[in-house]
């Protein structure tokens, strides 16, 4: 059973001004467990409204969304809140950190909406899976961007869920820090996690398993990269050269 | 969601923006001090105008005032006599007086014992005066009759005076100098404490009227003198007559106001139920426009907050806050911030009128009643200015806000 099953999925808006944007037109997406999805596109070219669609953040005006077996077209908001926080981790391009809070409590944000029980020591094992167990009691401001993003992802997954969804994740950082930061949702993969990430960039897009073209909100190409891209030291070289 | 988490949550919040809370807090202090305060001093004040007026009166006496004579009031220009003679002729005339003492007094006389000397209030009373005004001694003995009659150098001091002239020593006995004259200290009177006014009532020496009269003052009027009248029922009917009686003594044609004063214990309770009511409705509603003021800075601070903070809200709802646990957590924010403010309001607002009342001698005031209606008027206050705000931040919509 795939994790991401979209059909004929289509979104139209209408601007303040009373022009209506289409900003997807008929998309069908499958995605399994485990795989490392990546897609591309323009700006303008709809992934945006995608990846809101993807993550419950927005709803299909048309067509049919299925995460993980269930059907999410009719679910109310609150249901929607709900399968956010247990199914879905979100990793933003501006880290969205809060100010001012240790990467601890950072990291325990999502832990605040859950239904677990106990929560004790779920942030500290994400913080230390992302080699931040050093740092717990450091501010986003004492720490590098490259660090920040390691804490959001941390953040992204300390509820265990099953799909990780990351904006333009290295959007923000240098180069060096997007390759590590790459690498970290490659080890992820490799562990199992489904990933999802949007990018504008080529180069961070070839990170993936498999690439999903975007054009004028239609997909225009999916196709699986060869395994010799996996190997992170040729993937560290593609990062800088697109810098 | 988890309500405990989503406390602490807001808890953790607060002090991340400091001068925005700082602030909030401001607005609902100033209004919760100032509503404390004013209903602490407001019920401080009217006990201690209703304990001096039950002591001064009890229920059923009239007070006659003489002419120039200053009582909550301003002195009377057109002096007539006001003699023993007067208040003889009312006693006579009105069955319902059942007994009464007449009054003069040296505000600032000089009394001196050996070395010390200090300023006192000298008063003159009758034999009568500890049945009439409800205050005997704690020590020796009052003057009787005779006393009165034959203008003894007899005196009664009160424990203020006895503390400066005698500090230790038992003023029993002694002799002290009033003006010239020298009197030999027979009773020390119970303790009174402040008036309304705040003069000190046991800086007093009690002597004779008659003695006061021809050996200290050299007058033969009197300034006042308290009747009691035997049925409480009866205070209004007698008072009209004792006006009467008065007036006929002095000869004051119809149409002429009198030229002295009745005040009754219920005229005088009415005096301080209207003066009450300056304390109990329109000091605390002005704390309380303060409080609502306060609230609207507080909404309004929030509002901004909400916009500041929108990232913030846009991501929390991606991890899963429901549009109901965002507008939980502004409100909780808004009211913890007033109900702190407000706690910190009642502290200083309940110092502040123990200030007061002791400048204004009206004992400790503490008020349970102050500090319950300024904590709930800041709770609610900081809940309805929350709402807005609330409501605000909940309808935000996760994907606009994440932008």
């Amino acid at each position: 059973m795939p994790i991401i099953e979209l059909k004929d999925v289509a979104k139209t808006y209408t601007r303040p001004t009373g022009e209506t944007v289409e900003a997807l037109r008929g998309v069908s997406l499958s995605i399994e467990r485990g795989e490392f999805v990546s897609i591309v596109g323009a700006s303008g070219s709809g992934k945006s409204t995608l990846m809101n669609i993807l993550g419950l953040l927005d709803r299909p005006g048309q067509g049919g969304y299925r995460l993980d077996g269930q059907d999410v077209e009719g679910i109310g908001a609150n249901e929607q809140a709900r399968l956010r926080n247990r199914k879905i981790g979100f990793v933003f391009q501006a880290f969205h950190l809060l100010p001012r809070t240790s990467a601890l409590e950072n990291v325990e944000l999502p832990l605040v909406y859950s239904e677990r029980d106990s929560i004790d020591g779920l942030g500290e094992k994400a913080l230390r899976a992302v080699g931040l167990g050093d740092r717990m009691k450091h501010s986003p401001a004492e720490l590098s961007g490259g660090q920040q993003q390691r804490v959001a992802i941390a953040r992204a997954l300390v509820n265990e869920p099953d799909l990780l969804l990351a904006d333009e994740p290295s959007g923000s950082l240098d180069a060096k820090s997007a390759a590590e930061i790459m690498g970290i949702f490659q080890e992820l993969n490799r562990a199992g996690r489904t990933i999802v990430l949007i990018t504008h960039d080529a180069a961070m897009a070839a990170h993936g398993k498999r690439i999903v073209q975007l054009e004028n909100g239609r997909v225009t190409s999916d196709r699986p990269i060869a395994a010799r891209s996996q190997d992170r030291s040729t993937l560290s070289g593609a990062g800088q050269e697109a810098k | 969601m988890n309500p405990t988490r989503l406390l602490a949550q807001s808890f953790r919040t607060l002090p991340r923006y400091r001068l925005r809370t700082a602030f909030m807090m401001l607005a609902s202090f100033v209004g919760a001090a100032a509503l404390t305060l004013v209903i602490s001093v407001g019920e401080g004040a009217k006990r201690k105008t209703m304990n001096t007026v039950r002591q001064l009166f009890g229920a059923s006496s009239i007070l006659i005032m003489g002419s120039g004579t200053e009582f909550m009031g301003g002195p009377r220009p057109d002096a007539a006599r006001f003699t023993i003679d007067d208040v003889e002729a009312v006693a006579k005339q009105v069955p319902e007086i059942e007994a009464w003492d007449p009054q003069q007094a040296m505000p600032a006389a000089s009394v001196r014992h050996g070395d010390a000397t200090t300023k006192a209030r000298v008063l003159g009373a009758s034999e009568r005066f500890q049945q009439v005004w409800d205050r005997g001694v704690v020590r020796g003995e009052t003057f009787d009759l005779s006393a009165v009659n034959g203008s003894a150098r007899v005196a009664l001091i009160g424990q203020s005076a006895a503390r400066a002239l005698f500090a230790t020593e038992d003023p029993l006995g002694a002799e002290i100098l009033i003006g010239q004259v020298t009197f030999k200290v027979i009773g020390v009177l119970e303790v009174f404490g402040t008036d309304l006014h705040g003069m000190d009532r046991d800086n007093e020496v009690v002597v004779p009227i008659t003695t006061l009269q021809r050996r200290l003052m050299n007058v033969d009027t009197i300034a006042a003198a308290k009747l009691l009248v035997r049925d409480q029922d009866q205070v209004a009917a007698a008072s009209k007559e004792v006006q009467r009686v008065l007036r006929d003594r002095h000869a004051i044609p119809t149409g002429r106001p009198d030229d002295f004063r009745l005040i009754t214990a219920v005229a005088v309770q009415q005096m301080v139920a209207k003066t009450g009511r300056v304390l109990d409705v329109y000091l605390p509603l002005v704390a309380l426009v303060a409080l609502a003021v306060g609230g609207m800075v507080a909404a309004a601070l929030m509002l901004v907050s909400v916009n500041q903070r929108i990232g913030e809200i846009g991501l929390r709802r991606a991890l899963g806050a429901r549009a109901e646990d965002i507008g939980l957590q502004f409100l909780i924010e808004t009211a913890v911030t007033a109900l702190g403010g407000g706690l910190l309001g009642v502290a200083v607002g309940s110092a502040g009128a123990l200030l007061v009342a002791q400048k204004m001698h009206l004992g400790p005031v503490f008020s349970w009643k102050a500090v319950l209606i300024a904590l709930v008027a800041s709770a609610v206050v900081g809940l309805l200015s929350g709402v807005v705000p609330a409501r605000r931040a909940a309808r935000l919509l996760p994907a606009d806000s994440l932008r």
